[in-house]
């Protein structure tokens, strides 16, 4: 819509903001992070965030309109906490120019598709790219195929979404927000494999 | 408006005098203010004498041939379509329900330009208004005008006809729901509260009945005659009606002209072109012109609001494009739109309204919202529902009450809204259609929520912090309960109107959200079929502040208490409003209304328009009075009903 601001060359800019937001520079045991959430509309962004936050799951869809903001603490096995600060972002087409304005800054993206819908994984990878070109370098991404519980209708094999992951540098797993399968997994799996800033000498 | 005719320039005071005894509804009243008006229903355009019949039927020939190519041609009239539950007269019987037929047939055929049926026995003719090009299509007059709970094989529906007196008989969306939520204490017809569902019955078609027995239908289409929105069907089904719809405006502007409305039957069919965007309302509802113009307006808004004027310029790339992706998930916003077309009196009135709230507790809100608009936020309102708490803006900005209503429409009709904060590209149409403004909307509980409005995309955590701040402020005052008791409380109500010529102040009970002794309203039935209202068969009133741009409208109370009598007042108001406002003959400053449901007394000066239901055997003089002191009752409570002092209108 040609609507969106500048973001990209920004967030170029920004990448600083990455340590800025974690605020956990400082106190490597108390991490902060920007997280986002990409992919299509109906793929589940708001139910896996949901599930994550608040252990909640709404069969009934509510379309995300801009972008929700949750947040969230994790502790991890090495005691430190990991706070995520959750950009939902819609899936419609209208805001795809404006999705900048939230990966901007993120440290971590989650994108997601559901594996009964080989357009949601097509979308998935056009993600991925965007992100690569217009992200922070240093940006955490996985690749979620999210509604696993219906299996039985299934048309993205697991290995494919394997497959690109890996050939990506991602993270992959498959989850279910309605049956939670996976969700927690997910996030401390991301949790794990957040840079640590240097401890203060 | 031919039957509005009744509208003089006197003052009330001047008619107080003659005051007439006889309180048949259908007699002459005093001769002084104005004659009786035409009682409803409306004459029929159809008998206008200018007519030109050759250019629609070169017209109807040429869409003739794209409708037809559009769909299958088979419509059956036997009433198989499985979904026509909603359709309180739905023909039972196979055999028996002719006049149905008829009407359904009729129906169709004035929908569907250029088509006939096979049971149609109108002879169709057709017209074009000379002087303007307001375009008619006749159907025979009176075959209409068949009742449809005439049908013998329909019996057991009958007795839910009966109770409607007006043309009300086609399936509508908005009267079914009527039947199904409670009245809402709420001062307005229904509520946004009810979960607007995203789009209804999108299995239909032009092809279906039941489609086709809708009594106002919306479409957005572009300019090659894409579908862009319908509000019932499925807009790629409904590509070929599009293409009708398309052709009729460009065949009109090829002649150089414009084609503003159809007349066809009962049916009115408007068109607005804003660029590329067409819009199209298609009804039987027997709305005024302007009426249905403002709303496809408004329509229009929402759309702009969603995605900007921008979007034209995809349309400057390519004349093909499909827009219906970039509404994705927006079947609910204007589903929730249209729907407040038939109950928020905002929509005509271009006014917003006010919660009631103690003057210092709007202050409380007001100054905090003032604080944070100091740090970048061009508008922030606090709103319950849609009605607004109080809102400020940056200096020299303003915000439209169209916006207004457009903005509270889009929050409260997108679910996702109320999960979490959220941070959003908004446009408010009246503001600037060009651009996005970015929106941080939170819900502090169910009702309440903060709209904080900036130019930055960056100022997400800057708008946290002043929603945290705000939110501090709102509940160390309290404010947010006193809130939820407004809520209870509800606003004027018209039993507390007292009407005492001795004592001017002190008159009137001035202290809204009290609880009082008699408040509810003892001794009324609940079917309301007897209600007395208030002093003088005062039933309901809407007062509208033309320097503030607010209007306040009493609570509904017995008789007014169904949803379906609240519609039918409703659609009163709008067809006063619109005929005091009438270009051609207005502005008015006075009328007074009789007909068999109720009196209405409208009233509009330099600084208000008052707008009164009474009792169709109420007495004028009197209401006449009543009408005074309405308006001296909103002066004395205009602390707690509006927002004063804080006007974000720039003069």
């Amino acid at each position: 819509m040609g609507c969106a601001s500048s973001a990209p060359e920004r967030s170029a800019g920004q990448i600083g903001g990455v340590n800025l937001d974690n605020g956990g520079a400082n106190d490597p045991k108390n991490l902060k992070v920007k997280l986002v959430l990409l992919g299509d509309s109906g793929v589940g962004k708001s139910c896996i965030v949901l599930r994550f936050v608040r252990g909640q799951f709404d069969p009934t869809s509510k379309v995300t309109i801009g972008a929700s903001f949750l947040s969230q603490t994790i502790a991890l096995q090495d005691s430190t906490t990991v706070k995520f600060e959750i950009w939902d972002t819609a899936g419609q087409e209208r805001y795809a120019a404006l999705a900048p304005l939230y990966y901007r800054g993120a440290a971590v993206s989650i994108i997601v598709y559901d594996i009964t819908s080989p357009e949601s994984f097509h979308k998935a990878q056009y993600w991925v790219k965007e992100l690569q070109k217009h992200g922070s370098p240093d940006i955490v991404m996985a690749l979620v195929g999210n509604k696993a519980d219906l299996n039985e209708k299934r048309e993205v094999p697991t290995q494919d979404g394997i497959d690109y992951a890996e050939k990506n540098g991602m993270y992959f797993i498959e989850t279910s927000a309605k049956t939670a399968d996976n969700i927690n997994q997910l996030f401390e799996e991301i949790a794990k494999r957040l840079p640590r800033p240097a401890p203060p000498s | 408006m031919p039957s509005d005719s009744n509208s003089t320039s006197s003052n009330y005071s001047s008619g107080r005098d003659d005051e007439n005894p006889n309180s048949d509804p259908n007699s002459k009243p005093e001769p002084q203010l104005e004659p009786e008006p035409e009682p409803e229903p409306e004459p029929e355009p159809n008998k206008n004498p200018h007519l030109i019949d050759q250019s629609l039927d070169a017209l109807e020939n040429q869409l003739a041939s794209i409708s037809m190519s559009s769909r299958s041609p088979t419509v059956t009239f036997e009433g198989e379509e499985e979904d026509d539950v909603e359709s309180r007269e739905q023909p039972k019987s196979m055999n028996g329900s002719f006049s149905e037929e008829i009407e359904a047939g009729g129906d169709a055929d004035s929908l569907e330009v250029g088509r006939h049926f096979e049971s149609d026995s109108k002879a169709e003719s057709s017209g074009v208004n000379g002087e303007n090009i307001s375009f008619t299509w006749l159907d025979a007059p009176e075959v209409d005008e068949v009742e449809r709970p005439l049908s013998p094989g329909s019996s057991g529906y009958a007795g839910e006809m009966g109770s409607t007196s007006g043309g009300d008989e086609i399936v509508d969306d908005d009267e079914d729901d009527s039947d199904i939520r409670g009245v809402e204490n709420d001062g307005v017809l229904g509520s946004n509260n009810q979960s607007v569902s995203g789009k209804r019955h999108a299995d239909e078609d032009d092809a279906s009945v039941s489609w086709r027995k809708r009594k106002k239908h919306f479409f957005i289409l572009s300019h090659s005659g894409k579908p862009i929105y319908s509000r019932y069907g499925d807009e790629y089904k409904l590509a070929g009606f599009s293409a009708t719809l398309q052709a009729i405006i460009s065949f009109v502007e090829n002649g150089g002209d414009r084609v503003n409305l159809v007349r066809a039957g009962k049916h009115q069919v408007v068109f607005l072109v804003k660029g590329p965007i067409y819009l199209v309302c298609i009804s039987c509802t027997e709305e005024p012109y302007e009426s249905l113009k403002g709303q496809l307006e408004l329509l229009y808004g929402q759309m702009i609001l969603i995605l900007t004027k921008s979007v034209n310029r995809c349309f400057e790339k390519n004349p093909k494009f499909d827009m219906t992706s970039l509404l994705g998930g927006t079947d609910a916003v204007f589903s929730s739109l249209i729907h407040s077309l038939s109950w928020n009196p905002a929509t005509f009135l271009h006014a917003y309204s006010c919660l009631p709230l103690a003057y210092a507790t709007r202050q409380a809100a007001a100054s905090i919202l003032q604080d944070v608009a100091g740090s970048g936020v061009l508008f922030a309102l606090l709103m319950c529902k849609h009605k607004v708490i109080s809102l400020v803006s940056a200096q020299k900005a303003s915000l439209h009450p169209d916006d207004i209503l457009l903005l509270s429409n889009f929050i409260m009709s997108s679910e996702s809204f109320r999960t979490s904060e959220s941070f959003s590209p908004i446009c408010l149409p009246r503001y600037n259609p060009m651009a996005f403004l970015y929106a941080y909307v939170h819900y502090f509980d169910i009702d309440t929520y903060v709209v904080l409005l900036t130019t930055s995309s960056d100022a997400f955590y800057h708008l946290k912090d002043c929603r945290i701040r705000i939110e501090i402020v709102l509940s160390n005052s309290n404010v947010l309960s006193e809130v939820q008791r407004s809520l209870v409380d509800g606003g004027m109500r018209i039993e507390d109107l007292l009407v005492e010529p001795t004592s001017r102040a002190g008159a009137v009970s001035s202290h809204l959200g009290q609880p009082r002794p008699g408040a509810g309203t003892p001794g009324r039935t609940a079917d309301g079929s007897i209600g007395i209202g208030g002093p003088a068969g005062l039933w309901h009133f809407v007062y509208r502040s033309i320097y503030l741009d607010q209007y306040v409208s009493s609570e509904f109370s017995p008789p007014i208490n169904s949803l379906r009598q609240q519609k039918r007042l409703y659609r009163a108001y709008q067809r006063l409003y619109a005929s005091m406002h009438e270009k051609a003959i207005g502005p008015h400053k006075t009328q007074f209304r009789r007909d068999e449901n109720y009196v209405l007394l409208c009233w509009v000066t330099q600084d208000f328009e008052l707008f009164a239901a009474f009792d169709p055997l109420a007495d004028k003089a009197l209401a006449i009075k009543v009408c005074n002191r309405v308006c001296q009752w909103v002066k004395d409570v205009e602390n707690e009903i509006f927002l004063l002092g804080a006007s974000p209108f720039s003069w």
